[in-house]
This record gives C-alpha cells, sequence and structure tokens, in this order.
C-alpha cells in the first residue's frame, strides 16, 4: 500500500491525524505531510478510513 | 420538566417557514418532522428569504434536507461557493462582508492558504497540549458553579455557569485575549450570532447592533495585534499578525474578520452542544447512565451529542454555473442552505435516525460540515472539551438535574439555548 497527498488540496483540518496519527501529521505549514509512505498491514484500516474521510479528498492510496 | 421528545408530531408542509426566526423557537420535535417530510417530499423546497432591514432582499433559496444532496453540493465547491456568503441567506453588502465574512464566505485559493495560518494549532496533536489546561478550565467553571448553587437556592443556569465560560474560556487563552475584555468578547458574540433575537438586541436596528459588535470586535484585534506585534507571544493572535501569505501578511481587515471568526465560532457552537447535550441527557436518563459509567464511551457519545444537537444549522452555498444535482435543475446564482439538522436525522445515513444512542458507530454525522474545504476548522478542539466537560460532569455534578424548559434563541442559522434552569439536587 503506498500513500500519497496533495498538499494543494490540504486543507489541514486533521482529519487524517486523528485517525492514523502514525501515518499523518499537519505540519507547521498547515498542510498533510504523510509521516510513513508505505504503511504496514496493520494501518490498513486506518488509512483507508482516513483517505475516505479527508474533507477535501486530497489523500490517495495504490497497492 | 417538560421533556422534548422527539416523536412524529403532524406538521402542515405548507405553514413551514424556515426564514421566519419564529419558527425556529417551536420545540426541536416539530422541526425535525417538518424536515423529515420535507426530505421525502420537497427535498429541494423553496424559500423566500426574510426582509431584513437596511438589506435587500433576494430571490430566495432552496433547502437542501437530504443527507446526500447536501454531501454533494458541499463536495463540489468549484460548482457550489462560499464566496457570495455562506453564513447569510442575503447575498452580504460589501460592509457587513468586511467583518463576517472571513473564510467561512471564501473560496479557494485563497481560503486554503488563509486557513493553514491557523490549522496546525487545531489539530489533534497539537491539541494534546492543551488537554491539561482544557481541564483545568472545566475543573474551574464546575466548582464555580456549585459555589454558585451553593450561595443560593440550589439552582443554576447551565448556561451562563457551565455551557458559556467553558469554549470562552478555552478559546481566549488560545488567542490571547486578557482577562478583563472576555465579558466584552462574550456579549459580542453573542449580538453578532443572535439572529435578531430582540434580548440580545437591546436597542435600534439588528443591523446596526451586528455592526457596531463586528467594529468593537475589531477594535480589540488592533490593540492585541500592535501588541504582539511588538511583542510575540505562542498565540492565536500572534500567528495572524505575522504569517505571510504569498509573500504579504494578510489585510487589516482579513485579520479583523479570522479573529471575529475565531472568536464567535469557538464560543458559540460548543457552548450549545454541551448546553443541549445535557439537555438531551436529561431527556434520556438511560443514555446518561450508560454514558457516565463508561468512559469509553465518551468518542461515540461526543460524536452523537454534535449529531443529536447540529449546532449550526445550516451554511449555504451559492451556484457558479447552471447544471443539474439528484434530478434538480438549477441555474447559475441558485442559492442552497444546506441544513445539516436535517440530513443529521436521514434514515438513509443513520439507522434509527431519531434515536439518541450514546454508542452510535459508525456516525458519520455532519455536524462539524460535510465533505469539503469548509470543515469546521475546530472540530477536534470542540470533541476534547466535550469530552472532558461531560466526564468531567459526570464526576464533580453527579447531582445536576434539568429543571425547567429551555429557552430558546430565536435563530435559524444557530440551534441555540440562552437559559436552561437545572439545580444541583445535593445542595440543601
Amino acid at each position: 500500500m503506498r500513500v500519497s497527498a496533495d498538499r494543494e488540496r490540504c486543507v489541514g483540518s486533521g482529519q487524517c491525524e486523528l485517525l492514523a496519527p502514525d501515518v499523518f501529521e499537519v505540519d507547521d505549514d498547515g498542510a498533510v505531510r504523510v509521516l510513513v509512505p508505505e504503511p504496514g498491514e496493520e494501518e490498513r484500516d486506518a488509512v483507508r478510513d482516513a483517505v475516505a474521510q479527508c474533507p477535501t479528498g486530497a489523500l490517495a492510496v495504490s497497492g | 420538566m417538560s421533556v422534548e421528545v422527539p416523536v412524529p408530531v403532524p406538521v402542515d408542509l405548507d405553514e413551514v417557514d424556515l426564514s421566519d426566526r419564529d419558527w425556529w423557537v417551536r420545540p426541536p420535535a416539530e422541526r425535525h418532522a417538518a424536515f423529515d417530510r420535507l426530505r421525502r417530499e420537497r427535498p429541494f423546497a423553496f424559500f423566500a428569504e426574510p426582509e431584513i432591514p437596511g438589506i435587500p432582499t433576494g430571490p430566495g433559496y432552496r433547502a437542501v434536507t437530504r443527507y446526500a444532496d447536501l454531501e454533494a453540493i458541499s463536495s463540489q465547491p468549484a460548482l457550489f461557493c462560499s464566496g457570495k456568503g455562506a453564513v447569510s441567506m442575503q447575498d452580504i453588502p460589501a460592509e457587513l462582508h468586511e467583518f463576517y465574512g472571513s473564510l467561512i464566505s471564501m473560496d479557494d485559493p485563497r481560503h486554503a492558504k488563509i486557513r493553514r495560518i491557523v490549522s496546525k494549532t487545531f489539530t489533534p496533536r497539537m491539541l494534546e497540549r492543551t488537554l491539561d489546561s482544557v481541564r483545568a478550565v472545566v475543573d474551574d467553571v464546575l466548582a464555580a458553579a456549585r459555589r454558585t448553587a451553593e450561595a443560593g437556592d440550589g439552582t443554576i443556569d447551565v448556561v451562563a455557569d457551565i455551557a458559556a465560560p467553558i469554549p470562552l474560556r478555552v478559546i481566549c487563552d488560545m488567542m490571547g485575549i486578557p482577562e478583563e475584555d472576555r465579558p466584552g468578547v462574550l456579549n459580542r458574540s453573542n449580538i453578532i450570532l443572535s439572529g435578531g433575537d430582540p434580548e440580545l438586541i437591546e436597542d435600534g436596528d439588528p443591523l446596526t447592533a451586528f455592526l457596531t459588535a463586528g467594529m468593537e470586535m475589531a477594535a480589540l484585534m488592533e490593540r492585541l495585534a500592535a501588541e504582539r506585534l511588538e511583542q510575540p507571544r505562542e498565540d492565536l493572535t500572534t500567528a495572524l499578525v505575522t504569517t505571510e501569505v504569498d509573500g504579504e501578511k494578510l489585510s487589516h481587515q482579513e485579520i479583523a474578520s479570522f479573529f471575529i471568526l475565531l472568536l464567535v465560532a469557538g464560543n458559540e457552537t460548543t457552548r450549545n452542544a454541551l448546553s443541549q447535550g445535557l439537555l438531551a441527557l436529561a431527556e434520556h436518563p438511560d443514555q446518561r447512565a450508560r454514558w457516565a459509567a463508561d468512559p469509553g464511551l465518551d468518542r461515540t457519545a461526543v460524536e452523537e451529542v454534535v449529531r443529536w444537537v447540529s449546532p449550526v444549522t445550516w451554511m449555504r452555498r451559492t451556484a457558479t454555473r447552471d447544471g443539474e444535482l439528484n434530478g434538480h435543475r438549477f441555474s447559475a446564482g441558485d442559492k442552497f442552505l444546506l441544513f445539516y439538522a436535517a440530513a443529521n436525522r436521514d434514515p438513509e445515513a443513520f439507522r434509527d435516525p431519531q434515536v439518541f444512542d450514546v454508542g452510535r458507530d459508525p456516525n458519520p454525522h455532519v455536524g462539524f460540515g460535510s465533505k469539503g474545504p469548509h470543515f469546521c476548522l475546530g472540530a477536534h478542539l470542540a470533541r476534547r472539551e466535550l469530552a472532558v466537560a461531560f466526564r468531567a460532569m459526570f464526576d464533580q455534578l453527579p447531582d445536576l438535574e434539568v429543571t425547567g424548559p429551555p429557552d430558546r434563541l430565536r435563530s435559524s442559522f444557530v440551534n441555540g439555548l440562552k437559559r436552561l434552569p437545572a439545580r444541583l439536587t445535593g445542595v440543601r
């Protein structure tokens, strides 16, 4: 599983940080930073939740 | 007390006028019965705009009450914009836009750039650090409420003694508002979101009162901004006056309206979730007992309170071009009011939507807004304040008993209580 983020679309709502705090962080610029671009199996559900719930559709997963 | 249990009540749709502020002080059961029928029978019902002295009356709006329609509009900000005004049915006259426009009535890319100045402060990670101070505020407020009850006849007003001071102190701490300015902030915040409720607009016309309150808040901001430029601090006000967007500092007007937005939004919404959450628990003693006994329910219970109360009843979007949505044809310039309170009881999205269930999971409510860039900036802060406050109330005010019917704010926009009488039964 590979995670990517579109920082232009992101408004830093932090929903992803709430749902998968080990994978996502809102950084000092107020936009998302992917901490772990290829998260392990144990993060799969949380990451999918975060992608689905991102208010601006700024996150994507492949694989 | 008079219990407001949401049971189906007969409602004549032709008598329902969502623009009539008096309609909004009627019992929530009636409101939700009307929403149920609007969702089923008139999903894009048309309403005329209310007449407000001093503001031209526009062409009217469509009331969006179905969850799916609301989400479709909210998630297409290029097609349904906020920049024509998101918090008023009328198009905002320039002089009002200056003070009340801010982020909420702005579109990307400017919206995103300005929002990111403060978004970091409101993330779960950053708020973890403020948790202890939220706890301290809550403990302090609840102790003061008990002292008030003990000094008198055991009664308190949930709104004035608990629900208003908690979010006021939290947001003022974050913004760095001096103690002596806080009563003024509360008062002006009330006026700005009064919906023209005559009790809150003491004299003169509502428009003048709005403008005066906005200008007074802006004057406070100017004073603090000058102080922060001289001596920066670790607060939001400092961030607003020092951060650059596209190589430029925010304009004076942008800072003022952002400052007002943070204070007003930080105050009013959580206050009404607190007071009406307590009311819901009084009306559902089984749910109160269940939540009080199990801190593991804090997460789902807080979300259910937000769904149930829907502190912000609606936001507006305006079509930027002609189109069609779920069978409804619309034209550029058409206004849509997104009724979160209605979508949050849509049976297509929630099982048993009229049941207050503190363990509800999943709970995809739109109490913080739906998909789109305007999702509530303060959602994580509100969740924390509510979780801490309800847990502390169970522990420290277990004898709190709601005694009277609530006094509702005459506003379509904010689902607010002005008063909620209660007593502490342990006080003799």
